[in-house]
C-alpha cells in the first residue's frame, strides 16, 4: 500500500472515490431521516406460524367439528413475533388496556380472517363456522358483522368480510349490522380483570361443596339387602336390590368380580372384594351409584386396550387419523380397574381403598362422580401401574383422597369442571394430570415426591384454578399450559422447578417458591400473563427464562419479592430486579455480587433497558421488586424442618386487598366458560411439555402421558 | 482553486497528517470498538436489533463520545502556538480563519475515524448477528431497521463535532498543555452533566415543563439525547414524538460546532492583543 502523502495531490482516482464515499454517506444519512421505517407492512403469515393469544382454540366446542373463531394476526413495532388472536374482539380488546402497548408497541399491521368464500354460516349450537379457511385482509379494510346470531364458545363473535356484499349476504341470513373497523375497534369487549379470574376458585369450591352434600344425600339409602345373609355374594346382593335402596356388605372378604347395573348403594363396613386378577373389580354401569366402606384389590394389570384404541382408529372413529386424543380416550379409557365406571354419573365413592395394578378409579362416557376418602395404593414403580383416577369426558369431584404410587395420582381428559381439593399425592408419575380438561378447580392438594411434577396440564385448555397447593421434592410443582388460568396460593418447596408459567393471559400470584433448584420458568415466547405478588426465596436460581421477548414481572408497581433482589444502596424497590441476570441472580447467594451491581457499567446498561421490552429477548425484570414477602408466614412454615403441607387460607383473604390496578387489567383471552360446550371428536395440537420446543408438537406427539 | 480554499485545503492536509502520524487515536478507536462492543455484549440488546442495541448505547455514548472529541480537540490549536509553529505559519499567507477551519475539518475527519467507525462496526455487528431467540415461530423485522441505526450514527457524529469544536476552543485559550488538559476536563464535565443540571434548576425554580422539547435542545447532550429519542428509539413507540423540537436540536449541535471555531478564531487573532491590554493595564495599575 502507497505511503500516504497528504501534501501530494491525490490522484484523480483517489479523489472521485474519496467524492463518491462522501456523496454516498450524505445520500445514505438523508435517505434514513427521509424513509419511514413503518412504510412497508408486513404480509401475512401461516397462522400455524403464529403465536397465539386470545381465546383457545382446543375448547371441546371447537374440537366438536366446523366451528371456529375468526382469527386475526397482528404485527407489532417491537414484537418480533407475529401475534395471532382467536377472535377479532381478543384483538379489539388489547387495543385499549395499554398493557399491550408497553410490551409490544403499536400495531405495524393487523390482517383478519375473512370470510367472503368460505360459506359462513352457524352450527346447531350457534357457533360460527365456515366450510372453509378464510383470506387474510388488512383489518381496516375489512368490514364486520356485529351483533349477528353467529357465536364463538366465549359469547358474541365478530364477523369480517372482504367485500360489503358479502358481509351483507351473512346480515341476510343470520342478523346483526356491517360496520367498519373503527367502530369494530371503538366498541368496548368485555376483559376478565384479575378478580373474575380471581373469583373462579372460591366459585367453585362451592360448587364442589354443593355436589358432596348432594351425593350425601344420595349416598344415603335404606338397607334392603345384607351380603352373607340374604344374598351368597355381593353381585348377587346388588342384582337382588331394588333401586335406591342400600346393600350392606359385612365386614370380611369377597373374592369376586361385580357389575352394578341398578342405582344402589353399596355399602362395606370393613368388606375387601378382592378380583381374580383379570378385569376390573367393580363395574358400575348405572346412575347414581354408591360405594362407600370398601377395600378392593385383585384387579387385572392391563393399563390400557390397545385393541380398542386401533378399533377406534379403523373403525367408526374419527376419520382423521392419527388423533392423538381419540387414541388416548380409547386406549386408557379402556384398562383396568378397581372399580371402573361406564356411562354413570352421579357416582359416588366414598371411603374407599384401592390396592391397583392398573387404574384405581376409572370413569368414562360422562361418569360424573364425586369421590370423597378414596385411597389409592398404586404399583411402585410408575410403568407398572396406571393412574390412581383416570377420568375421561367425565366431570370427578374429589376430596380427602390420597393417592400413592402408580403412574399419575389423577388423570383428567376431557374432564372440564372437575374439582380435586385437600387430597394428597406421594410418589406418582404426575400428581394430577390434566389434558384438554378446563375450568377445573385444583385446591389445597398436597404433593410430594413425584417423579414428574405434582401438577401438570397440557394441551390449551381454558379456565383452570390452581389454588393453595402444596408441592415439594419433586421434579417440578406446577407446569401448568393453556390460556386464563390462575395460579395462585401454591407453595413449591424443594423442587427441582417449582413453577413455570407456560399459560398465557393468565394470573400467577400470592405463590411461594423456596428451596428450589429454579424458582419459576418463564416458557410461552410471547409474554402475555401477570406475574406478580409470589415470593421467591432460598432458590438455587429465581427464576429462568426460555427464548422470547422480555418479560415483565409486576402490576403497575407491584412486583414479585425475590430474596435479595433489594440488596445494595438504593430504596427497596426503586431499582429493577432482573433474576435471569448473571449478576442480580446471584444476589441472595453472593453479597459480592452487590458490589458488581453497584458499578456504573450495570447502571447505565440498566437504565433504559425496560424501554422497549417487546424487542429484547429471553430475560425477566421485576421494575418494582418488593421490599417484604408477601406471604411471611407461609415461607417460614416452608421452609420449618420436617413441616408438614403449609395451608394457604386464600378463601380467607379479603379480594379487595390490591385490587387498586384491577380495572385495567385485561387478560387478553376471555373465553368465559369456553369449555362447558359439546364433546368433540378432533384434535390439533397437544403441548407435550409446556415449553417452546413442544408447543408446536403436534398429533400423534406422545404427549407425555 | 484559489483564496482562502487553498490555505484551508494546506492547514487540513497538514493537520490529518499529523492525526494520522498520532498512533495514540488508532488507540482511542480501538479503545471505544471494546467499549461499545462490550456495552452491547454484555447488555444483550445488540442481540435482537437495532432500536435494543441503541437503547444501550444511549448513555454510555453520551459521556464516551464528548470524551473521544475531547481527546481529539484539546491540543489541536496549542500544540501549534506552544511550539512557535503557528508562528511561523501565520508568515505565509493563511489567515486565522483559513487556519481554524483546517485545523477543525482535519479533526472532525479525524472524529468520524475515531467514533464514526467503531460505532459503524459495531452496527454491522448488530446487522449480521441480530435474530429472533427462536425461528420456530414466524419473525419479523418490527419497526427495526438499520436506518434507524445509521440516524443514531449521524446523531453521534454530531454531537462529537460540537465537542470537537468546543475542545479547539479551550484549547486555544490554554497556556499549557497541562491547563488544556484540566480546561478539557472542564468542558467535558460542563458539556456531560452541567446543561441538564442548568435544566434541573430551571425546572426547579419553576420553569414550565412544556418548555423542555425547546430547552432541552440547547446544550449538546440534551440535543442529542433529544434527537436520539425522537428519531431512532421513539420511533417503535406508538406515532406521537415531541420529546424535543428536531430542527432546534440540530440547530443547536450545528450552532456549539461553530461557536466552538469562532471563539478559537476569535481567540487566536485577538488573543495576543487582549492580553498586551490586559498587561498594559496591570502595568498601569502597578504603577
Amino acid at each position: 500500500m502507497a505511503v500516504f502523502d497528504p501534501y501530494a495531490d491525490p490522484s484523480r482516482t483517489l479523489r472521485i472515490a474519496l467524492a463518491a464515499l462522501l456523496l454516498a454517506a450524505v445520500v445514505a444519512t438523508a435517505g434514513a431521516f427521509a424513509a419511514d421505517p413503518e412504510a412497508a407492512a408486513p404480509s401475512p403469515v401461516a397462522y400455524d406460524d403464529v403465536v397465539e393469544l386470545g381465546l383457545s382454540s382446543e375448547t371441546d366446542a371447537l374440537m366438536a367439528g366446523s366451528a371456529r373463531v375468526p382469527r386475526t394476526q397482528v404485527f407489532y413495532s417491537q414484537l418480533q413475533y407475529v401475534v395471532g388472536y382467536n377472535g377479532v374482539e381478543s384483538f379489539a380488546a388489547t387495543l385499549d388496556d395499554g398493557r399491550t402497548e408497553r410490551q409490544f408497541g403499536y400495531p405495524i399491521a393487523a390482517y383478519v380472517e375473512t370470510f367472503d368464500d368460505a360459506r359462513p354460516g352457524t352450527t346447531g349450537a350457534g357457533l360460527f363456522e365456515s366450510e372453509r379457511l378464510g383470506e387474510w385482509t388488512p383489518a381496516d379494510e375489512a368490514v364486520y358483522v356485529v351483533g349477528s346470531e353467529a357465536r364463538s364458545p366465549a359469547g358474541e363473535t365478530v364477523v369480517p368480510f372482504r367485500e360489503r356484499g358479502a358481509a351483507e349476504a351473512f346480515v341476510a341470513d343470520h342478523g346483526g349490522r356491517v360496520v367498519d373497523w373503527e367502530t369494530v375497534r371503538g366498541r368496548s369487549f368485555d376483559t376478565d380483570s384479575a378478580a373474575t379470574v380471581r373469583a373462579m376458585a372460591p366459585e367453585r369450591w362451592a360448587a364442589a361443596d354443593d355436589r358432596i352434600a348432594a351425593a350425601e344425600r344420595r349416598a344415603d339409602r335404606p338397607v334392603s339387602v345384607v351380603v352373607g345373609e340374604d344374598e351368597p355374594t355381593v353381585e348377587a346382593a346388588v342384582a337382588a336390590a331394588p333401586p335406591n335402596t342400600t346393600v350392606v356388605v359385612p365386614p370380611g372378604t369377597y373374592e369376586e368380580t361385580l357389575t352394578v347395573n341398578e342405582s344402589v348403594t353399596v355399602a362395606g363396613d370393613d368388606a375387601l372384594i378382592r378380583g381374580d386378577g383379570n378385569g376390573s373389580v367393580i363395574t358400575v354401569r348405572a346412575p347414581d351409584v354408591a360405594i362407600t366402606g370398601v377395600t378392593v384389590d385383585g384387579s387385572g394389570g392391563q393399563t390400557r386396550d390397545p385393541d380398542a384404541a386401533r378399533e377406534g382408529r379403523e373403525g367408526g372413529g374419527p376419520a382423521d387419523g392419527g388423533a392423538w386424543d381419540t387414541n388416548i380416550q380409547l386406549g386408557y379409557g379402556h384398562g383396568d380397574a378397581g372399580i371402573r365406571a361406564i356411562d354413570a354419573p352421579g357416582l359416588v365413592v366414598d371411603d374407599v381403598a384401592v390396592e391397583a395394578n392398573a387404574s384405581g378409579l376409572l370413569l368414562r362416557e360422562g361418569s360424573h362422580a364425586v369421590v370423597r376418602d378414596l385411597r389409592v395404593d398404586g404399583a411402585d414403580e410408575w410403568q407398572d401401574g396406571f393412574m390412581g383416577i383416570t377420568g375421561m369426558r367425565s366431570r370427578v369431584t374429589v376430596t380427602d383422597s390420597r393417592f400413592e404410587g402408580g403412574r399419575d395420582g389423577i388423570y383428567l381428559h376431557r374432564a372440564d369442571g372437575s374439582v380435586v381439593r385437600n387430597s394428597t399425592f406421594t410418589d406418582n408419575r404426575y400428581g394430577a394430570h390434566l389434558m384438554y380438561t378446563g375450568d377445573a378447580l385444583l385446591a389445597d392438594n398436597a404433593f410430594e415426591n413425584e417423579l414428574f411434577a405434582g401438577i401438570t396440564v397440557m394441551t390449551r385448555p381454558s379456565g383452570n384454578a390452581i389454588v393453595g397447593n402444596d408441592v415439594r421434592n419433586s421434579s417440578a410443582g406446577i407446569q401448568a399450559s393453556g390460556t386464563r388460568t390462575y395460579i395462585g396460593y401454591n407453595t413449591l418447596v424443594g423442587n427441582g422447578l417449582g413453577f413455570s408459567t407456560s399459560s398465557r393471559g393468565s394470573l400467577y400470584e400470592r405463590n411461594v417458591a423456596a428451596n428450589n433448584e429454579v424458582g419459576v420458568r418463564a416458557t410461552t415466547v410471547v409474554p402475555s400473563s401477570r406475574v406478580v405478588a409470589n415470593d421467591f426465596v432460598g432458590n438455587a436460581e429465581h427464576a429462568t427464562a426460555g427464548a422470547g421477548a422480555l418479560r415483565i414481572w409486576a402490576d403497575g408497581d407491584r412486583g414479585n419479592y425475590w430474596e435479595g433482589a433489594n440488596l445494595g444502596t438504593h430504596e427497596p424497590g426503586e431499582r429493577a430486579y432482573r433474576p435471569t441476570s448473571p449478576v442480580d441472580g446471584a444476589l441472595h447467594r453472593h453479597v459480592a455480587a452487590v458490589a458488581v451491581r453497584e458499578s456504573p457499567a450495570v447502571a447505565l446498561l440498566d437504565r433504559l433497558r425496560g424501554t422497549v421490552p417487546g424487542a429484547r429477548s429471553g430475560s425477566i425484570t421485576d421494575p418494582a421488586p418488593a421490599a417484604a414477602p408477601y406471604s411471611p408466614e407461609r415461607i417460614d412454615a416452608a421452609l420449618a424442618p420436617n413441616a408438614g403441607p403449609v395451608h394457604a387460607d386464600w378463601r380467607a383473604e379479603p379480594d379487595e386487598r390490591d385490587g387498586s390496578t384491577d380495572e385495567n387489567a385485561a387478560m387478553n383471552a376471555r373465553d368465559r366458560d369456553a369449555t362447558s360446550g359439546g364433546i368433540g371428536r378432533e384434535t390439533r395440537r397437544v403441548d407435550a411439555e409446556p415449553t417452546v420446543t413442544s408447543a408446536r408438537a403436534t398429533t400423534g406427539g406422545a404427549g407425555g402421558a | 482553486m484559489t483564496g482562502p480554499l487553498v490555505g484551508v485545503a494546506t492547514v487540513f492536509r497538514r493537520e490529518l497528517a499529523t492525526v494520522v502520524r498520532t498512533p495514540g487515536y488508532a488507540v482511542l478507536a480501538a479503545g471505544l470498538l471494546v467499549a461499545v462492543g462490550g456495552l452491547l455484549a454484555a447488555g444483550g440488546g445488540g442481540a435482537t436489533g437495532f432500536v435494543p442495541a441503541v437503547v444501550d448505547l444511549l448513555l454510555p455514548t453520551e459521556a464516551l463520545v464528548p470524551l473521544a472529541a475531547v481527546v481529539l480537540g484539546y491540543r489541536a490549536l496549542l500544540a501549534d502556538g506552544a511550539s512557535g509553529e503557528l508562528a511561523v505559519i501565520r508568515t505565509y499567507p493563511v489567515r486565522v480563519g483559513e487556519y481554524v477551519a483546517g485545523v477543525l475539518l482535519a479533526r472532525t475527519v479525524a472524529l468520524v475515524g475515531v467514533v464514526g467507525v467503531p460505532y459503524a462496526a459495531v452496527g454491522v455487528g448488530v446487522w449480521l448477528t441480530a435474530a429472533p431467540d427462536t425461528g420456530i415461530f414466524a419473525t419479523h423485522a418490527g419497526i427495526d431497521s438499520p436506518l434507524l441505526y445509521l440516524r443514531f450514527l449521524a446523531f453521534v457524529l454530531l454531537l462529537g463535532a460540537a465537542y470537537v469544536s468546543l475542545a479547539a476552543a479551550v484549547s486555544a485559550v490554554a497556556a499549557s498543555r497541562r491547563s488544556a488538559v484540566a480546561l478539557g476536563v472542564l468542558a467535558l464535565v460542563a458539556g456531560v452533566l452541567g446543561g441538564d443540571l442548568l435544566l434541573l434548576r430551571s425546572l426547579g425554580a419553576g420553569a414550565s415543563p412544556a418548555s423542555i422539547p425547546g430547552s432541552l435542545a440547547l446544550t449538546p447532550n440534551g440535543a442529542f439525547r433529544g434527537l436520539t429519542f425522537e428519531h431512532v428509539i421513539g420511533v417503535a413507540f406508538a406515532p406521537e414524538g415531541g420529546f424535543v423540537s428536531t430542527g432546534r436540536a440540530v440547530g443547536s449541535l450545528v450552532g456549539w460546532t461553530l461557536l466552538g471555531a469562532l471563539a478559537a478564531g476569535a481567540t487566536l487573532a485577538y488573543g495576543r492583543r487582549v492580553d498586551a491590554a490586559i498587561e498594559r493595564v496591570r502595568s498601569g495599575l502597578a504603577d
